[in-house]
């Protein structure tokens, strides 16, 4: 039958080849654009609350403040963007396992707060952030 | 020219060379690559953002931007606060299992980019905060 088929009218067979230049343009298209996407970033995501009261044990943390005006504070001592992670190696010196907790206000600048929450990431120092907004 | 050589010779049809299988392969690939593609779109405005030494690489799917001048760019174009959820939640739709990430400029408010992060965690969207690309 298939070969009855093929000697007798060759042009009942179905030319492939437009098709499947087609298929290879849309399959190459589809792998450009699908550059899987890939960007860097940090997860300053709060932790989820938990049920468990927190550890009375625990020593007390840390404060870095950062106010509006970009002004860093480490328990009240003021200090520039530099030099957090010392004071706050300083602070951990005399108890290592207190963490770090960040307090800013809304109008600190983005990029100074990624900088601290990185220096303490990179080294270990637990971290999380909190918001105020009293000019405390 | 080919083709009248090869009708020549039908006898030995070994020699043709049978593209179905090939056919299917790429055809695989194709649908492959069409359900896999998912199109982001860009907040379409440059943040320079805050470079980190902790960064992860990850995939995100939904980008918002927020510059300097403390704008919430999504999807190329600016958008308030109270307008954000909407937004987030049509492009929810159309990618259920999305994650999000947000390109924060140095100089913009930290209370800005809070707010979005904490509405987007409140959506149960996974939410990142992008880095200086390397």
């Amino acid at each position: 039958m298939r070969r009855r088929n093929k000697h007798h009218d060759d042009q009942a067979e179905v030319n492939m080849t437009p098709m499947l230049d087609i298929v290879f343009i849309l399959l190459i298209f589809f792998i450009v654009t699908a550059t899987f996407l890939s960007e860097e970033g940090l997860d300053m995501r709060p932790p989820p609350d938990s049920d468990t009261p927190p550890d009375a044990e625990a020593p007390p943390p840390i404060v870095v403040q950062v106010d509006d005006d970009n002004n860093i504070f480490v328990n009240r001592t003021r200090t520039d963007v530099d030099r957090v992670l010392s004071a706050v190696n300083r602070f951990r010196a005399e108890e290592p396992n207190s963490a770090v907790l960040l307090e800013v206000q809304d109008e600190a600048d983005h990029g100074i707060i990624v900088q601290i929450w990185d220096e303490m990431g990179a080294n270990g120092v637990p971290v999380s952030i909190q918001r105020t907004n009293d000019d405390s | 020219m080919a083709r009248r050589v090869s009708r020549v010779n039908t006898g030995e049809e070994e020699i043709e060379l049978n593209m179905t299988p090939m056919l299917d392969v790429v055809f695989i690939l194709l649908i492959f690559f069409i359900v896999t593609s998912v199109f982001i779109k860009e907040p379409g405005v440059d943040t320079t953002r805050p470079d980190a030494m902790t960064e992860e690489d990850r995939n995100p799917s939904m980008l918002i931007a927020v510059t300097a001048e403390n704008e919430v760019w999504v999807n190329r174009r600016v958008y308030e606060m109270n307008e954000l959820r909407g937004v987030i939640e049509q492009l929810l739709q159309e990618n259920p299992k999305g994650r999000a990430m947000i390109q924060g400029d140095e100089g913009a408010n930290i209370g800005l980019i809070l707010d979005v992060q904490e509405l987007l965690i409140e959506m149960d969207v996974e939410v990142h905060i992008s880095t200086l690309q390397t």
